[in-house]
This record gives structure tokens, sequence and C-alpha cells, in this order.
């Protein structure tokens, strides 16, 4: 089977970068799947669990935060604020986070604030939603 | 001469003085270790950032979007000029605070209306007394720079450029330019310029492959614009971290060097006043033998 070269920056390091057989991303509208010699394309990426196939019929799940991907020339390039296994989540931490941004919902905030709590509520809710199951094995 | 109980005690003071700038050397290098190391792990995604806008400039030369206005149609005294400053904390670093200051006095000598954020507690003390107009909802902290607190930061920034309560934002803070060598910086956050992404010149006759962005243009650059902004306000934090500490450990270094030349001076002293104490006492005890001898 074909593979595409796929590169994942994350802002405090290069979380992955190798061959891949397929992969899907969490888009605004839904998850958006990524086969081999894919059109050039620039797609933003919301907060969400992405899914790469590395080794065939071995699918392997990433919380990715928000960022975006870029498809140029069968490469595939994403730059996202974090990208986490399953088993570098801190499930304690993560729910305590949740816990925080609920906290902070209900309290009166500005438009500003709202958002901003929200964010932090999606990227907790995702982490968790990940950490519950399956593990990373390269 | 100088009584020799007081040198022995400015020699032990100096010495404790000299404890002290050591253990602040050691401190200002193994941070200065650690920030270095946080800058060389971002850099990869801010780059590919800086990659992906260039790239996008270059395939939608005529691309509109509100990051990219210039506002040229708001006067020059009427523009809001925000400047963050980024300071240390203290000082014990040599000129490094006062060269962000007098860079800042430049930027506030232009026409316009000038609004500070004062990152580090030194700058805030400063232009406090200097009646420009600070924002005092900023309190942010220049110790340990992390990712989370770039981008509360960019996220006020934002929000007061979009509203339009600011034109025009700079970054004033120090960058390092080599291991030995920093220099105080000023650096234009927005509204982003076209020239500053180095846009290829390509032949015209070169094919170039058509890329869609998803779900829309807008989209894209919203996502990918603010993470931009974060990413340049956090390399400046590192960089003015690093630079700070690297300013403290070569002050601290020579206040180290100079307590050591000190001390070298004071023992050459305090050993000529205890020779001439000895040679004294020997005198005169001679003196009071020689007496006896002649009665």
């Amino acid at each position: 089977m074909d593979t595409f070269g796929l590169k994942i920056i994350a802002s405090d390091k290069v979380f992955y970068e190798g061959r891949c057989r397929k992969m899907t991303i969490p888009a605004a509208d839904g998850e958006i799947g990524i086969l081999p010699n894919h059109e050039n394309m620039i797609i933003a990426i919301v907060v969400g669990i992405g899914r790469v196939e590395i080794e065939e019929g071995k699918p392997l799940e990433v919380a990715l935060g928000g960022g975006f991907a870029e498809i140029v020339n069968n490469r595939v390039t994403l730059i996202v604020d974090t990208a986490e296994k399953p088993e570098d989540i801190d499930i304690r931490r993560a729910r305590e986070q949740r816990e925080r941004a609920e906290e902070q919902l209900r309290q009166k905030q500005s438009i500003q604030e709202y958002y901003h709590t929200q964010a932090s509520l999606a990227r907790a809710m995702n982490r968790l939603k990940l950490a519950q199951d399956k593990k990373w094995n390269l | 001469m100088a009584n020799i109980r007081e040198i022995q005690s400015r020699i032990n003071s100096v010495k404790d003085t000299m404890k002290i700038t050591n253990a602040m050397y050691m401190i200002s290098s193994s941070k200065m270790t650690q920030a270095k190391k946080k800058l060389a792990d971002t850099e990869p995604y801010f780059y590919a950032l800086q990659g992906e806008i260039s790239r996008i400039l270059r395939h939608l030369p005529e691309l509109e979007h509100p990051f990219f206005d210039q506002r040229e149609n708001v006067p020059a005294e009427e523009r809001k000029i925000g400047s963050i400053v980024i300071t240390a904390d203290k000082g014990l670093a040599g000129a490094y605070n006062h060269n962000v200051v007098k860079l800042e006095e430049e930027i506030l000598a232009r026409p316009g209306i000038h609004k500070l954020y004062i990152v580090g507690e030194l700058g805030r003390h400063y232009f406090a007394k200097r009646n420009v107009e600070i924002d005092t909802n900023f309190q942010y902290t220049v110790q340990k720079p992390t990712m989370h607190r770039a981008r509360d930061i960019s996220g006020v920034l934002l929000d007061q450029f979009e509203a339009g309560e600011l034109d025009e934002i700079y970054v004033v803070y120090t960058r390092m330019e080599n291991s030995v060598q920093s220099e105080a910086e000023v650096m234009k956050l927005l509204p982003l310029e076209r020239s500053s992404f180095s846009e290829m010149k390509m032949p015209l006759n070169m094919y170039r492959e058509a890329i869609e962005l998803y779900p829309s243009v807008e989209a894209v650059l919203d996502s990918i614009v603010p993470n931009y902004v974060t990413g340049m306000i956090y390399g400046s934090l590192v960089e003015a971290y690093a630079s700070e500490h690297n300013a403290r450990m070569m002050a601290m270094k020579s206040a180290t060097d100079s307590a050591e030349s000190l001390i070298h001076d004071l023992s050459i002293v305090y050993n000529r006043a205890r020779q001439a104490a000895i040679t004294q006492e020997i005198t005169e005890v001679c003196a009071g033998a020689r007496a006896q001898q002649r009665k």
C-alpha cells in the first residue's frame, strides 16, 4: 500500500515524523480522512482526536489541540497547539482542568473569558475521552 | 595605616558578598541553559507557522484579512500604539533593563496614543512614574515563560486589535545574538506585514501547485495567525528570559571578579599592617631590653 510523509509538530516538540498509511483528523464539520496522494489542501483543525495508521490495521489515536494540517505533494504537516498520546495524559489533571472550567463557566464572565474557558473545557474533555481507552504501541 | 581588625572584618564582609554573587552566577547560568532548551524545543513549530503564512501569501497574493490590514486611513497622531515591554523582575543584571527602557522611550517619543503592556516588575515601576498609560490588568511575570502565559497575553492583545482599540502592536525585548552578546530590539507584532514573510520570486513559467483551503481561507488564517502571534510572544519571552539571565550571569561574574581583586588588595594591606605591628612589637621589646642592659 502507498504511504505518505507525515510530520506532526506540537508547540513544544516535534511529535512524530515518518511514513503513514492513512489518517483522520478532526475538522470543524467532522472528521476528514487522508489517504496517500491526497489533493493539495490546507485544513483548519479543531480540538479532537486524530487517528494515525502507521502499521496496517493498527490505528493509533492522538489527542490534538487546535491548529491546521497542510497537504502538499503527498506530504502532510500537522501544526497543532498540543499533541498527546493516551498514556501521556494525566487523567487526574485533565479532570481537574475540566472541573475548573465548568466552575468558571457557571460564573459571570466577559465574552472573551467565556470563550477561553470553553476552549479549555473542550481540551480537557478531549483528553479524558482519549485517555479512557486505547494505548499507543509503536 | 588602618586597624588590623577593621581590615579583617572588611575582608570577611567582601567574602560574604562574593559568596552571594557567585551563587547568583550559578543560578543564572542554569536558568539560561533551561531557557535555551525551551527555545530550541519550540523553534520547529514557530518556523513551520511562519513558513505556512508565507506559503499562503505566495499562493493567494490578493488575500485580504483583518490581520494584514495596515489601517492607513488612521492618521499618525491618532494611531493607538500598544507596546509589550519585557523587562526583568529585579535589577542586578547590568544594563539589561536600561537598554529595554531606553528603546521604549524612543517609541513613546513618536506621535500617536501610546499604551503599555509591561511584563516584569522593574519596567512597571519605572513607567508608573512616567505618566504613560499602562494596562494595569496586565499582570504577568517574566519568570519561567510558558506557552500558556503567551497564549493569555496574545489573547488579550488580539482582542484589542480586532476591536480597534489598538492599531499597531510592538514588542520590546532583548534578543540573544549569541552566547555572549544580546541586544534590545523592537519587533512589530501586528498588523502583519507581507514583506516580513520573505516572498520568493518565482519564474512566471513555473508550475505552481494549487492549494485548496478548507473550510475557507478566513477559517484557516484565523487558526494560523493567532497561533503565530502567540508563538512570536512566546519566543520573545523566552529570548528575554535567556538574555536576562545571561546579563545577570555576566554582571555577577564581574562582581565576583572584582571582589576577588578587592580581597587580594585588602589582604596585602592586612599583611603589611600585621608585619608593621610585629616589627613595632619587636622594636619595643629590643628597646626595652637594651634599656635594661645599660643600667
